[in-house]
């Protein structure tokens, strides 16, 4: 069993805002609850936040979970009971009280048993009371009630001294400093202390009511982002002031919903900036905020499903040249340059810049820090930075020097792989990756008529192959690798037409046709290669050359790979044959069922709030 | 599902024993450590089982299913074991026996 970080709850309830010794060491502490605390409302692009209970074994306090943690809670990594590693944290004080906030954690292990007997430590105020908490000190909970009031000042003369004493002053008064990840259209007094990670340029629109002008800047602290956007007479009154990289007092800016569209930051809300906003310039020069990075490997994108944003780290092998293009939309010409990014999982992607970016980058041999960039499907998996994406080169941070130091040491004898689109259809890396919670019966797929129309539908499903079509297996294609190019054979050999070359052998290909079934019904699956080898173990190569030597053996195999199920990810589109449309299901990905897992899912599945609403049968 | 001649094997943890005295049921089990007259396993919910030995051998290093007598809350005396390997999670095992359990599905598993 591992030792608690016993001391450190108190400890926590007692620092100092700049006590960073302690929110930045290394605590083991054990998770006694995760509650997820909603807005109430489940409108799309709502975070959810959760608020967690740490013990150290002799105290338990309360905090929240940084937003870029929930993935551990929502995939079960972290859970009742689990202890953890907290590898960093912060502590803000909203209208007195002290908020501390997880920002990094790892796991260490999971056991069943609370350890010790942690009880809440005696401070005199506490957190807003969630409801797990057993507060045996009877405290007043005079703070909860202020926090309805809006005035940040008159919390000192009732909150108890023991927090008032250690309210970080902010430079600019007795205001305390907010986190941005505390904002909301219900608070009115706060000020955010942020530094600005991108601006964009000035942009002209008019509608209607005339003409206008607007700007949008990104905001971080510790915390989190959010975006502000400023219209028209802000323009001209803030642009020039806000400078990115520096830090800023912020408040007086209404909180709103943020408009998904036009945003890519993981926030529910954005600021808007008026006429009564006022910023000020931070010069005390410590606690500033840093550039908070989520990296995925370059060997991860693949699990990034398409047109998703994400921060990633990279050396840059190559950089191309400059290249001009018109859009199909609105004719209009623009630069681009496509970089190829490297990193430690030994896997290289591509990376678009535009416009005037792209004309000035001449890096090449540096390290790239990209914060927002969109995941695309094409060629696999490719990058693309946005207007709000942030793009630093050789930043100073811990992975970027380890990235160097690796990449001069062994990374430059290292041969790359890249992402790539399966054969057959494009893009066979589209729609992320097989998820086991989101399987789909084939009767619903048929009945939610997946990929009508001009759509591909992607959806997960768990099937039995019940049947393959035994003619046409496979197809004779060109050897040369990635040209999966059908070969036509003549008296010189096997000709492709694409490599224009011949070759004496064809590679054999799968192409099959399989029939599967679940409860609910039955449908036509189209797979390639991939598909072929996972369920003969066999190469087309290998299969061919047993079909051509007995007939039997052959079937044999057919049958013994029959009756076998697989997850599935398969893409629904429309097809037209001979001039009649019909949906067609081509398989991106297979997989063998790992038992343990789907036993694992089955249990979840029990001993959800669903599976415990069965009812007694007697038999 | 069973009749008189075969009686039926409940799988078990280590909880349920004291409910199965004197009945014969499948426990499986890692063993632990080795005693005068068998060995000391511990069951899918961690409790520790006295399982004295009589034919087939248990070691120390992979999981084994155990069907024998139940002795009493504690002790069970073995009539065969079989080797299940290295890889098993004791936690899903310990979830189906508890569902299997559970008076809810309880008529899907005996008669």
């Amino acid at each position: 069993m591992v030792n608690l970080s016993t001391g450190i709850c108190a400890r926590l309830q007692t620092a100092e805002q700049t006590d960073l010794d302690l929110f930045d060491g290394e605590h083991i502490l054990q998770l006694l609850s995760v509650k997820h605390v909603g807005a109430g409302n489940s409108t799309t692009g709502a975070v959810e936040r959760y608020r967690i209970i740490l013990s150290d074994g002799e105290y338990f306090l309360q905090a929240m979970l940084a937003t870029q943690l929930n993935g551990l809670f929502q995939d079960n990594s972290i859970q009742k009971n689990t202890i953890v590693k907290v590898t960093k944290m912060t502590c803000n004080f909203v209208q007195g009280k002290r908020l501390l906030i997880v920002l990094a954690l790892d796991v260490v292990e999971h056991v069943d048993q609370k350890i010790g007997n942690p009880a809440s430590y005696p401070t005199p105020t506490q957190e807003v009371p969630a409801t797990t908490t057993n507060d045996m000190d009877a405290v007043p909970s005079a703070p909860v009630q202020q926090a309805s009031t809006s005035s940040s000042h008159q919390t000192t003369s009732t909150a108890p001294t023991a927090q008032t004493a250690q309210r970080r002053p902010a430079a600019n008064g007795n205001r305390p400093i907010y986190p941005i990840e505390g904002l909301s259209p219900y608070q009115n007094n706060w000020t955010i202390k942020a530094r600005v990670t991108q601006k964009s340029d000035i942009k002209t629109y008019s509608n209607q009511k005339g003409e206008g002008q607007l700007f949008n800047v990104t905001l971080m602290d510790d915390t989190g982002e959010i975006r502000a956007t400023g219209f028209n007479q802000v323009v001209t009154a803030l642009y020039e002031r806000l400078v990115v990289g520096k830090v800023y007092y912020i408040s007086g800016a209404r909180v709103n919903i943020a408009k998904k569209q036009f945003s890519h930051l993981n926030n529910e809300y954005e600021l808007g900036l008026e006429k009564n906003t006022s910023v000020e310039e931070c010069l005390d020069t410590d606690n500033l905020p840093t550039i908070k990075y989520n990296f995925v490997a370059l060997s991860d994108l693949e699990s990034q499903p398409k047109d998703s944003t994400c921060d990633i780290i990279g050396l840059v092998q190559a950089v191309g040249d400059v290249t001009e293009i018109t859009t199909k939309t609105n004719n209009k010409k623009v630069t681009k340059r496509e970089l190829t990014l490297v990193d430690r999982s030994e896997y290289s992607v591509r990376l678009t810049l535009w416009g005037k970016q792209a004309e000035e980058f001449s890096s090449p041999d540096s390290v790239l820090a990209c914060k927002g960039v969109k995941v695309s499907d094409f060629g696999g998996r490719s990058l693309s930075v946005f207007s709000s994406s942030t793009m630093v080169i050789n930043p100073d941070i811990q992975e970027a020097h380890t990235l160097r130091g690796w990449y001069d040491n062994q990374g430059k004898d290292v041969t790359y792989s890249a992402h790539q689109s399966s054969g057959g259809g494009a893009g066979g890396g589209g729609g992320g990756g097989f998820v086991r919670k989101e399987v789909r019966s084939l009767g619903d797929v048929k009945s939610s008529q997946l990929g009508q129309g001009d759509r591909n539908d992607f959806f997960c499903s768990q099937a039995t192959v019940v049947f393959m079509k035994p003619d046409s297996m496979w197809y004779p294609a060109c050897q040369k690798p990635d040209c999966n190019k059908k070969v036509v054979g003549d008296d010189a050999g096997w000709r492709c037409e694409k490599c224009d070359q011949s070759w004496p052998q064809p590679q054999y290909r799968y192409i099959m046709t399989l029939a599967c079934s679940d409860y609910s019904g039955q449908a036509w699956l189209q797979g390639f290669n991939d598909v072929g080898d996972m369920i003969f173990g066999k190469t087309a190569d290998e299969m061919f050359a047993i079909k051509e030597d007995s007939e039997i053996k052959f079937t044999e195999l057919v049958q013994a790979a029959t009756c076998e199920p697989y997850n599935f990810l398969c893409r629904a589109r429309t097809d037209h044959y001979n001039g009649q449309p019909r949906v067609r299901y081509g398989i991106s990905r297979i997989q063998k069922l790992d038992y343990k897992e789907e036993a694992k899912y089955l249990r979840d599945m029990l001993m959800s709030p669903w599976g415990q609403t069965a009812v007694a049968v007697a038999v | 599902m069973s009749d008189q001649k075969h009686p039926l094997w409940y799988r078990v943890n280590s909880a349920l024993l004291p409910e199965f005295e004197g009945k014969k049921v499948r426990l499986p089990c890692k063993p632990i450590k080795q005693t005068a007259n068998g060995w000391i396993v511990q069951a899918p919910d961690g409790g520790e089982v006295n399982v004295t030995f009589f034919q087939d051998q248990l070691r120390a290093d992979s999981f084994f299913e155990v069907f024998g007598n139940v002795v009493n809350g504690t002790t069970v005396k073995m009539l065969k074991a079989s080797d299940l390997e290295n890889d098993l999670d004791m936690t899903l095992v310990d979830d189906a026996i508890k569902l299997m359990h559970d008076q809810r599905f309880r008529g899907i598993f005996s008669p």
